[in-house]
């Protein structure tokens, strides 16, 4: 295990992400800027189309910025090939997508040397026992596909998870195991976490950091706990008050 | 043998007047197509004709050329015209067809399996362009709506580390073997299920059956030759379009 200092792993600076849809330009992230540190939990709240995930999509790569720059590890994002750099910031998708097979097989096609070993590790380090390797995706809840998503991304030893509201579909109590689980491998692994979710009461429980997105832009960001209770914008105190009610 | 001259294609007629008949008693709104297509089948059909007693007669290659250039774009033309999720369908077209088309035609003709009539390159040309066309159709139908409706396959692949060629092999796969489906199908059943129109045509104009069937059999692979290879230029050049060089999927 490396040791998890908190040093800067990641920044944004004045990130925009302008799309064209039905001919109408609009800024789904907009002049996005934040620093975000190594071996903390990041909590990113807001309402429906607040550009939560869109922010999510830029730091995997799946999408680039029109304007600003993100710099990982103080080097720009876009220098890194994006293959390598989209295992050192996995991307947890809100439905996780497991390829058709066997659970194990799903270890192997993200890294094709893995060992048995390996896949056991992981699957143990998600609260899977070793025999779930060989069951076939299509039996699995949609908690257990979930924790394959995340054994799977772990198999890549990514220094940062971006989750994207992992445990929309999930009851409460799976909700929250997921998140417990969540916050003992950030332990564990020393990674940072950048969960999306519209739910405040979830990130009070995940704690660490918070940033508040309304319309594309990061209208409030602090400590969780600071930021759910004594939201300084009247856009955050609506928002927080409305959710937590 | 049949005499055949326009009194029988008069005759024939009568065929279309059964199916123009039938569906008007049925109601089924085609006897506007029946009248219009009957028509132009005909008209078409006697202009093609004329066109090759007349480049048969010239032996001339700038001719064969020109009927194979003009096939070629009206086949990319058609083809393209299938490319609803893309752009360039008709360059693309143009490109996997002619690959496809004269890979194989020349190949006929190096190894000596046709001779360089226009009597043998046209008519062969004409097959293999138009089954190429239906082959790269289904292929760029496929890929497209495959990719599209598959989103998250691909964008989970991506986030994983895999390549954008790594994410889309099985599209790019399943979208190629589509457009090969005709052929492997006929290859399958040719002779069993139906007599292949060429042969049939051969047969018809008194060739012997068992010379009639060769012939067959060299047309069949030469399908599989040009479908198979102008499916998978096809395949390739669009699979391309749906990523970007920062192995985004952009579909």
């Amino acid at each position: 295990m490396s040791s998890c200092q908190d040093s800067v792993i990641l920044e944004a600076r004045n990130v925009s992400r302008q799309i064209v849809a039905n001919g109408n330009s609009k800024k789904t992230v907009d002049s996005f800027s934040y620093t975000f540190h190594k071996g903390d939990v990041y909590n990113i709240i807001g309402p429906s189309g607040a550009g939560k995930t869109s922010f999510l999509r830029l730091l995997n790569r799946l999408d680039d910025p029109s304007e600003g720059e993100l710099l990982y590890q103080n080097k720009p994002l876009v220098s890194y090939q994006p293959t390598e750099i989209r295992k050192n910031l996995s991307l947890i998708f809100q439905e996780p997508y497991l390829f058709p097979g066997t659970v194990g097989s799903n270890m192997e096609y993200c890294k094709s040397d893995c060992t048995e070993d390996e896949i056991e590790f992981h699957l143990e380090q998600v609260g899977l026992n070793s025999q779930f390797a060989g069951k076939d995706v299509s039996e699995l809840s949609v908690g257990e596909k979930q924790r394959v998503a995340i054994a799977r991304s772990l198999l890549l030893k990514p220094e940062i998870l971006l989750l994207d509201e992992p445990t929309a579909a999930l009851d409460p109590t799976s909700s929250q195991t997921i998140e417990l689980l969540i916050l003992s491998l950030m332990k564990e692994f020393c990674l940072t976490a950048i969960m999306v979710t519209h739910n405040p009461e979830q990130a009070k429980r995940m704690g660490g950091k918070t940033l508040l997105m309304v319309s594309g832009r990061l209208i409030e960001n602090g400590d969780t706990s600071e930021l759910l209770t004594n939201p300084k914008t009247e856009q955050g105190q609506k928002y927080i008050r409305r959710e937590l009610k | 043998m049949i005499e055949t001259g326009y009194v029988q294609v008069l005759t024939a007629f009568f065929l279309v007047v059964i199916a123009f008949v039938l569906s008007r008693i049925k109601s089924i709104p085609v006897e506007k197509e029946i009248a219009y297509g009957s028509i132009r089948t005909f008209i078409q059909l006697i202009a093609v004709g004329y066109a090759l007693e007349f480049i048969f007669k010239s032996e001339s290659l700038y001719l064969v050329l020109l009927s194979v250039f003009i096939m070629l774009l009206v086949a990319a033309y058609t083809a393209g015209q299938r490319a609803r999720h893309f752009k360039g369908g008709f360059a693309i077209s143009f490109i996997s067809l002619s690959i496809g088309s004269l890979i194989t035609l020349g190949l006929m003709l190096v190894l000596k399996i046709i001779s360089p009539e226009a009597r043998y390159i046209i008519p062969l040309t004409g097959m293999i362009i138009s089954n190429s066309m239906n082959a790269i159709s289904i292929t760029f139908d496929r890929i497209g709506s495959d990719l599209k409706n598959n989103r998250l396959e691909v964008e989970t692949a991506l986030s994983l580390g895999k390549s954008w060629r790594e994410a889309s092999q099985r599209f790019y796969r399943d979208a190629v073997r589509a457009g090969m489906i005709s052929i492997l199908n006929f290859m399958k059943t040719a002779g069993i299920v139906a007599l292949p129109g060429a042969m049939t045509g051969m047969i018809l104009a008194g060739v012997s059956p068992l010379k009639a069937v060769l012939i067959q059999v060299i047309v069949a692979y030469m399908l599989l030759s040009s479908l198979t290879i102008s499916s998978i230029v096809a395949g390739e050049i669009v699979i391309r379009k749906f990523f970007n060089d920062a192995e985004q999927f952009t579909g």
